[in-house]
């Protein structure tokens, strides 16, 4: 059984919904002290309220994409405000559809933002010693089932996850000698409200034991932040049920 | 880039917790393996347009021999 203390201080990005406040509440009801990132106040309020140990959850209000060069100072703020940190689960994204002839740079850039470039430099951050544990420090990233898989509309979607999937590959040959992991957890459509806005992508698709449930990927996340994951790292773990 | 601008900025390229000095011995960093010498040798090209080779690198004593060729004084 997968569990924690709470001198173990977690950072969890997209904490206000969908999986990122499936992780939180996961790793809160485990025992770690969580510090939730997200872009409102008030959703993210909500997420603590839902809290088994409140008093362990603390809430960070913040657009991650908003300035990518700083987040490195960010982290280093927050160390100080809370402690080391144990491991990062870096849950923001957005996704987009966008064909081929509407594709516009300004909108493919925004999305490589969020979806690549700010998990890539939040692991930065957790890569820098001086704002972690060190040793046993883990980093997960959510990428997406759409890294291995190609879809009309999807490139910049698909692209940018497939480009974070293998960069944490090659960041985790970086990390492993001094002992921090880094994985990615790939999940297909799962039930939140990125993809509700949606409901098309929800109903596409043939899930033959039905559509994944923020559970199914927090369970895993849990599991590859804990120590019990301690000679997993550079790995692409994919939640879909084989429906790919 | 003057002396102190230099310490702080190898203090990042290190990862270090420790208080860089001109006197410090390389070999006694925990941080100085061969991925910092990677990062030193970026960060030299990067700023000072010094390109050194591993085996250069290899022959560095401390923080000053750094600075020493990116001819920060």
């Amino acid at each position: 059984m997968v569990s924690f203390s709470a001198e173990q201080r977690f950072v969890v990005t997209g904490a206000s919904s969908g999986i990122g406040e499936g992780v939180a509440l996961l790793l809160n009801e485990l025992g770690a002290t969580v510090i939730g990132i997200g872009r409102n106040q008030e959703r993210l309020e909500g997420m603590r309220a839902k809290a088994k140990a409140p008093g362990n959850v603390f809430l960070e209000q913040k657009d991650l994409a908003e300035d990518i060069s700083g987040l490195h100072v960010y982290v280093k703020s927050l160390k100080e405000k809370y402690g080391k940190f144990s491991g990062m689960a870096y849950c923001a994204g957005i996704t987009l559809n966008q064909p081929l002839q509407l594709k516009d740079y300004e909108t493919s850039r925004r999305l490589f933002d969020i979806d690549y470039f700010a998990p890539m430099f939040m692991t930065k951050a957790f890569g820098d010693r001086r704002n972690t544990v060190g040793r046993g420090t883990s980093i997960v990233l959510i990428s997406s089932a759409a890294a291995n898989c190609s879809a009309r509309a999807m490139s910049d979607y698909c692209g940018a996850k497939a480009a974070l999937s293998h960069s944490a590959r090659c960041i985790a040959k970086e990390l492993a000698p001094h002992g921090i992991r880094i994985n990615c957890v790939l999940p297909a459509d799962i039930v939140t409200p990125m993809t509700l806005a949606d409901p098309d992508i929800l109903a596409s698709k043939n899930y033959p034991m039905g559509v994944g449930e923020v559970s199914d990927v927090a369970n895993l996340v849990a599991f590859l932040l804990s120590d019990k994951a301690k000679w997993i790292t550079g790995q692409n773990y994919v939640v879909d049920c084989a429906s790919f | 880039m003057n002396k102190e601008e230099f310490l702080i900025q190898m203090q990042d390229v290190l990862q270090t917790e420790i208080e860089l000095k001109m006197e410090t011995v390389l070999d006694e960093l925990d941080e100085w393996d061969s991925l910092s010498m990677m990062a030193t040798m970026a960060f030299l090209d990067k700023n000072f347009g010094v390109k050194l080779k591993i085996a250069d690198i290899k022959t560095l004593v401390n923080i000053g021999d750094i600075a020493a060729k990116a001819g920060i004084q």
